[in-house]
């Protein structure tokens, strides 16, 4: 049903730290590795060596560039994927009911056996976050990797998504935004975390912690970095490496 | 919006279709004497250009084979609420056709039946520009002006249609429509131009406190689904030649050549279709997506 459920008793997502993320994409391949043997796959790669590849991602890796004038410019990488919205409009937009949030833990999923192809949810998505499989003529996302997260085969500590798992840098963290006490509860509260485009008035569950201030840096003047290289030199010369 | 030719289709005839079905039931309740011929014919052709532009729509569809199945979320769904709405209408059109053709004897029941073939076609166009109104995440879309211009579109094509099936009885009241619709048109045109810019990418990102954002190294090499479904970018200049062409070929001219009483009601049904699909055409080419702030616009 495409109802939204009044309340989830869960509210499972990710918290994506944008200070910590380096822009690599491993966590878009590793959640593509997954989920194209996965419950909703597989994930069509058309043309993977051609001139004009095209495919099926649920995880993509945008980067930008911030200018602020008298500042420095900051480059934000930014790992965009599907943020299983409260009030999620691609749910209620579904002619068919094979978009669905369920409400024991608010992951928002598409049916691929009832999906007609119509491909309104993602014209009334706000992010981007679906896309189309013209192989099979349905409609795809995210899924948290719901056949990860409560597969019982996998040791208890290992049943995370796919992308939060492979991230070398821990940008990625997964839990219950529902329970205050969660990690990603505790992070989201201590850190200034955004939602994505309030504008949309879609409520997404999944939260991003933006880059530190400047004014949060040491200012690495020039005599800062000299002293740096003094202090290192000066280590060597006198082969005294404590400290 | 990527301009995709199914969906103009099924908008711009579907749209024609119950207009002409307004027109015609109308006018079944308010008493003018119409040929019962004419009735047949045009309940006929109503149901066609609905028939065909709900075949047209399932042609983009990813499973055509399983369109039943929207039906079923009419409780949240403008478009199964669009489905629904079309196939019930098809009842006053086959009614209507029968009874006059074969003289059922069910004269007792024309009204009612006139009654609810209005009512049901009004309502099907409703449920289909808010299909368009609802989202959002395109602000070109999301505004009263699309749910009146369905309306009134609708019953200017139709009005055209009409001409052509029962004579000129009414053309001035098509015209009086036709100048209706070239305001609305106009005006929706106003406010989409007006509210261009509203969002800004910084938004988007949730990061309105960094400065501005342009993209740096693009997130895929090439473009990927939501560039080319939402990614339309429709030049100035192509844009005016295209107003132009719409509101000329949709309204205009119609309007004119009816006011005239050039004797040619199928040449004139012609100008205004292409014109209308014209129109249509800008209605998805002009409206942008708000994801394309994450690639490449600053602000939509
Ligand atoms: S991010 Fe898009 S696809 Fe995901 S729940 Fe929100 S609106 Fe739906
Ligand atoms: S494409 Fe599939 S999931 Fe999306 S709205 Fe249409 S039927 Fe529902
Ligand atoms: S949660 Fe799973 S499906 Fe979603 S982006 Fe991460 S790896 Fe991909």
């Amino acid at each position: 049903m495409t109802c939204l459920p009044e309340k989830t008793d869960k509210k499972l997502g990710l918290l994506i730290d944008l200070n910590i993320c380096v822009g690599c994409h491993a966590c878009a391949v590793n959640c593509k590795e997954w989920n194209t043997s996965g419950i909703t796959g597989p994930m069509e790669d058309l043309k993977p060596y051609g001139d004009d590849p095209s495919g099926v991602w649920y995880n993509r890796i945008h980067s930008y560039e911030f200018k602020k004038p008298n500042e420095a410019d900051r480059t934000v990488y930014f790992p965009k994927s599907c943020l299983h919205c409260e009030d999620a409009p691609c749910v209620t937009v579904c002619p068919t009911g094979a978009s669905l949030k369920r409400s024991e833990d608010g992951i928002v999923l598409v049916n691929p056996d009832v999906c007609i192809g119509c491909k309104l949810c993602s014209w009334a998505c706000p992010y981007g976050a679906r896309e189309y499989d013209t192989s099979g003529g349905v409609m795809q996302k995210c899924t948290l990797c719901v056949d990860k997260i409560y597969d019982e085969t996998i040791p208890e500590d290992r049943r995370v998504p796919s992308c939060v798992s492979t991230c070398p840098a821990g940008a990625r963290h997964f839990g219950d935004f529902a329970d205050p006490n969660s990690n990603v509860s505790k992070l989201a509260a201590e850190n200034d975390a955004r939602d994505l485009f309030p504008e949309m008035e879609t409520k997404p569950i999944n939260q991003y912690l933006p880059p530190k201030k400047r004014e949060q840096h040491k200012s690495r003047s020039l005599e800062h970095k000299v002293s740096n290289v003094k202090d290192a030199l000066l280590k060597w010369a006198t082969l005294d490496f404590t400290g | 919006m990527h301009p995709a030719l199914s969906v103009i289709i099924f908008t711009t005839v579907s749209g024609m279709g119950y207009g002409l079905f307004i027109w015609l039931t109308a006018n079944i309740l308010l008493g003018t004497p119409l040929a019962d011929d004419d009735v047949v014919i045009g309940s006929v052709m109503a149901f066609i250009l609905v028939a065909t532009g709900l075949v047209s729509s399932t042609v983009h569809l990813g499973h055509p084979e399983r369109a039943w199945r929207a039906f079923s979320q009419w409780r949240t769904s403008w478009l199964s609420r669009e489905g629904i709405m079309s196939i019930f209408c098809f009842g006053p059109m086959v009614f209507i056709a029968g009874q006059y053709y074969f003289d059922l004897g069910f004269e007792n029941f024309v009204n009612l039946v006139a009654v609810l073939g209005l009512i049901s076609s009004v309502l099907t166009i409703y449920t289909t520009s808010m299909i368009y109104a609802s989202l959002k995440a395109i602000p070109a879309w999301h505004n009263n002006w699309v749910i009146l211009g369905y309306q009134i579109y609708a019953l200017s094509s139709g009005g055209v249609a009409y001409i052509v099936v029962a004579g000129w009885q009414h053309h001035m009241i098509v015209v009086y429509l036709l100048i209706a619709a070239l305001i609305v048109k106009i005006a929706t045109w106003i406010n989409i131009d007006r509210h261009r810019g509203q969002y800004t990418r910084e938004s988007a990102l949730g990061l309105t406190d960094f400065g501005k954002a342009t993209p740096f190294e693009p997130a895929h090499s090439q473009k990927n689904y939501l560039q080319r479904e939402m990614g339309y970018e429709l030049a100035p200049g192509r844009r005016a030649i295209m107003r132009w062409f719409a509101l000329g070929c949709g309204f205009i001219i119609p309007a004119l050549l009816l006011y005239i009483g050039l004797p040619a009601a199928s040449l004139i049904l012609l100008i205004c279709f292409v014109g209308m699909m014209a129109e249509r055409w800008l209605f998805f080419a002009e409206a942008e997506h708000v994801v394309r702030l994450y690639y490449d616009k600053d602000t939509v």
